[in-house]
């Protein structure tokens, strides 16, 4: 066993820690502070903010140096997810294309591709959407049905897409559409690049439960995109698709630990404000939320490893999913039996702001849904891990 | 960042397990379960374990020892879990870290090389009924001048006090201080009153200490309150490394039968009820296997009373005392009747589960002291 980084991983530490407290304002830190933002402020924030940190060279910590990336090593992707929620730095605004869609245009787009695409999402001049699942394809994605027609050099593309993250900021979607008509399943698909800024591509946003937008809807009315805007060859898009899938794999837990254990300490100072700490029932939930916690950090340790020793993760990013998405939810669901009846109270004394742990809790309920649901994840790990009969 | 366990590790534990699969199957197990009168410590299985160095992994090469780690023994207490093996391994390896830690040069040079061969059996006896894990649990009392100690109480459950040659005994001195003492079986006062565990696996009796003559341990490194939680946590993470092996064994035999059990002209592993509480089974145990070997590591490279190895000792002595509960309770519903009969082994891994699970602390207690080591 050894549990620590190398030198030159701890000086891209320091150099990191050192640019985000020159360049994080401290008001940002505020919790709360971004909710308290209109979206569209906020999003045009981060955007500039994280230009500036690509700038500054922190940004596709483990890219190529060719595509503009820092060329780093899992260690310091690892640190980098680390450092920035320590430090309370804003999150990505690309996210879908800095994890999907890029390392996908490095493995099998054209040069074109590679060139024109990764630079301007790097630098957010272009911020990229998934359009993936539509209303009759949510966990069972091979039944998309937005088509798209040959018509000369061009595809003529209609349907919806839904949850469809940065709708309303998006610039570009990379999307899923049937472009061999008649065709079922798996079979007929095309991973067309799409141009959002155009008379036949509408976005609504989906108010969440939460009150918040962070989800849209995608309408597609006879927008066109050119035959070569594909990724992958034409009619392989279920094969681009899983490849493309596959980047979520060896997704850090060490950002998301870190994050959720400042939660917990959060949780446990409110806990501690209206007395409950000392309630043994209280106590038992909380830890138990810590030793899923900690088993989360273990795991991120693990995961790093087995990057490092170049082993092929497989269907272990499935339950790097369920763990950190079910233990994410548990916390909250132990904020509210915690709190009692504070819990749902934004302003339970006059200076107590809980909002934005309520909002945290309300999060919490989509995480066991998106990027594959739990039921999901199990039957995967069922069938792919144990090897349990479809 | 290397969090795995080493090659040589990796190899120390196939032959643990290969020596198990050859010379003390399950077959051999049940030969044990079913003489409840008898020892529960079969010679074969003690020599052989000897023989690969099990016992001696702890001891200092200069006591005839390898000087290994605890991640080199929770390699092997997760192979005996999994082979569900009777015998006082854990005892003894327990007592031998106790004088390790706490005797003098003089003391280890006297019993630790008896005990890494494997010659003398040991035990530990560091609570007693109803008291807790943590120190303030023991219910011994030591009297008299240093050199002429005596113990009277007793101590409870002890494992495998039935062949002991040498047990460690936590007990309180006059100021209230706690220690850790030696006592010899034969001892004057000394009786051993066999408890009949339901866990076939193991032997386990009450310690009667009535103005028993006693060896203080003393000299060496660790002294008082410190030793006794230094041999605590020790216990705890070799605890929770058999849990997590055999919790891995029940799961794996228990998916192996399920996906060849038809109902209803298919395999029963098939229906999503079945397979989701194995994913969910496979996700637990495999995070305790994580908290057991960052556990083993933080007390290899950690100083004595660090927070942080408290926290992490806790977490794999909770997390593995529930993934064995889980999955030996699902091992006997999914083998469905069967799995109940007294025939089959689920019994045995349900049971060594339900035993072994309590000791050194259980789930609560750990979860207790996480929140005090993070709430107050």
């Amino acid at each position: 066993m050894d549990l620590s980084y190398t030198a030159e991983e701890e000086q891209f530490r320091t150099e990191l820690r050192t640019w985000l407290a020159e360049n994080i304002p401290a008001e940002w830190t505020v919790p709360g502070f971004w909710e308290s933002l209109d979206p569209d402020e906020s999003f045009r924030l981060r955007r500039e903010w994280e230009a500036r940190k690509t700038a500054a060279g922190f940004s596709g910590i483990q890219w190529p140096t060719e595509y503009g990336g820092r060329g780093g090593t899992p260690g310091m992707k690892a640190i980098y997810d680390e450092e920035t929620v320590r430090a309370r730095a804003p999150q990505t605004v690309n996210v879908l294309g800095l994890t999907f869609l890029a390392p996908t245009i490095m493995a099998i787009g054209t040069p074109e591709q590679k060139a024109e695409i990764i630079g301007p999402m790097l630098r957010n001049e272009v911020i990229w959407c998934q359009g993936f699942s539509e209303p009759g394809a949510g966990s069972d994605l091979a039944a998309v049905s937005t088509r798209g027609v040959r018509d000369g050099d061009e595809f003529v593309v209609n349907g919806q897409k839904i949850w469809t993250t940065n709708a309303m900021h998006g610039d570009k979607i990379f999307t899923i559409v049937r472009t061999e008509p008649g065709s079922e399943r798996h079979k007929g698909l095309s991973m067309l690049l799409i141009d959002m800024d155009q008379p036949g591509v509408e976005a609504r946003p989906l108010k969440q439960m939460s009150g918040a937008s962070e989800f849209g809807e995608v309408f597609f009315t006879d927008a066109r995109v050119e035959a070569s805007d594909c990724l992958g060859e034409i009619g392989e898009g279920w094969r681009t698709a899983m490849l493309l899938l596959s980047f979520e794999r060896g997704a850090s837990g060490v950002g998301q630990y870190t994050e959720f254990r400042r939660q917990y300490d959060e949780i446990v100072s409110h806990a501690r404000r209206f007395g409950r700490s000392d309630d043994p029932v209280a106590r038992q939930k909380l830890a138990h939320c810590l030793v899923e916690l900690e088993c989360l950090r273990y795991h991120a340790m693990h995961i790093l490893t087995q990057v490092e020793q170049g082993r092929d993760l497989g269907a272990e990013s499935s339950m790097t999913k369920l763990q950190w998405s079910e233990t994410f939810q548990d916390l909250w669901e132990a904020f509210d039996d915690v709190l009692g009846p504070e819990s749902s109270l934004a302003a339970p004394r006059p200076d107590v702001d809980l909002a934005p742990f309520q909002h945290q809790a309300m999060w919490s309920r989509s995480v066991t849904i998106w990027g594959g649901s739990s039921q999901v994840q199990r039957n995967i790990v069922a069938e792919r891990v144990l090897g349990l009969p479809r | 960042m290397f969090f795995a366990l080493t090659d040589d590790q990796q190899a120390f534990a196939t032959t643990v397990r290969e020596f198990l699969a050859d010379r003390f199957d399950l077959d051999a197990v049940r030969g044990v379960v079913e003489d409840p009168d008898g020892d529960g410590h079969p010679l074969t299985l003690w020599k052989g374990l000897a023989e690969q160095g099990a016992l001696a992994v702890l001891v200092p090469e200069e006591h005839d020892g390898l000087g290994l780690g605890l991640l080199d023994a929770q390699v092997v207490a997760r192979e005996l879990g999994a082979g569900v093996a009777p015998g006082p391994w854990t005892a003894t390896v327990l007592a031998a870290e106790a004088v390790r830690l706490a005797g003098s040069d003089e003391q280890q040079a006297r019993r630790l090389p008896a005990l890494a061969a494997g010659e003398t059996v040991g035990t530990v006896a560091l609570r007693g009924e109803a008291g807790s894990w943590d120190g303030r649990g023991i219910t011994v009392d030591a009297a008299g001048a240093s050199d002429a100690v005596r113990l009277s109480g007793t101590a409870s459950p002890v494992d495998y006090a039935n062949v002991a040659g040498l047990m460690v005994v936590a007990a309180t001195d006059p100021s209230g201080a706690p220690g850790l003492y030696l006592v010899e079986a034969g001892a004057q006062g000394l009786a051993v009153r066999d408890q009949r565990t339901y866990d076939g696996t193991a032997r386990v009796a009450a310690v009667e200490l009535t103005d028993t003559p006693a060896e203080a341990l003393a000299g060496g490194g660790l002294a008082g309150a410190d030793a006794v939680s230094a041999v605590l946590a020790r216990g705890a993470v070799l605890t929770a490394a058999d849990l997590v092996g055999l919790a891995r064994e029940a799961l794996t035999r228990t998916v192996d039968y399920d996906r060849d059990r038809k109902q209803f002209g298919v395999p029963v592993g098939s229906f999503q009820a079945i397979k989701h509480t194995m994913a969910d089974l496979h996700v637990g145990v495999t995070m305790a296997e994580h908290a057991v070997l960052f556990a083993a590591h933080a007390v290899d490279s950690a100083d004595a009373g660090d927070p942080a190895t408290d926290i992490a000792v806790s977490v794999a002595k909770a997390k593995a005392a529930d993934a064995a509960w889980a999955a030996t309770g699902a091992m006997i519903q999914f083998f469905g009747g069967i799995g109940f009969t007294w025939e089959h082994e689920a019994h045995f891994f349900y049971k060594r589960a339900r035993r072994r699970a309590p000791l050194f602390g259980t789930a609560d207690e750990h979860r207790e002291r996480l929140a005090a080591l993070t709430i107050e």
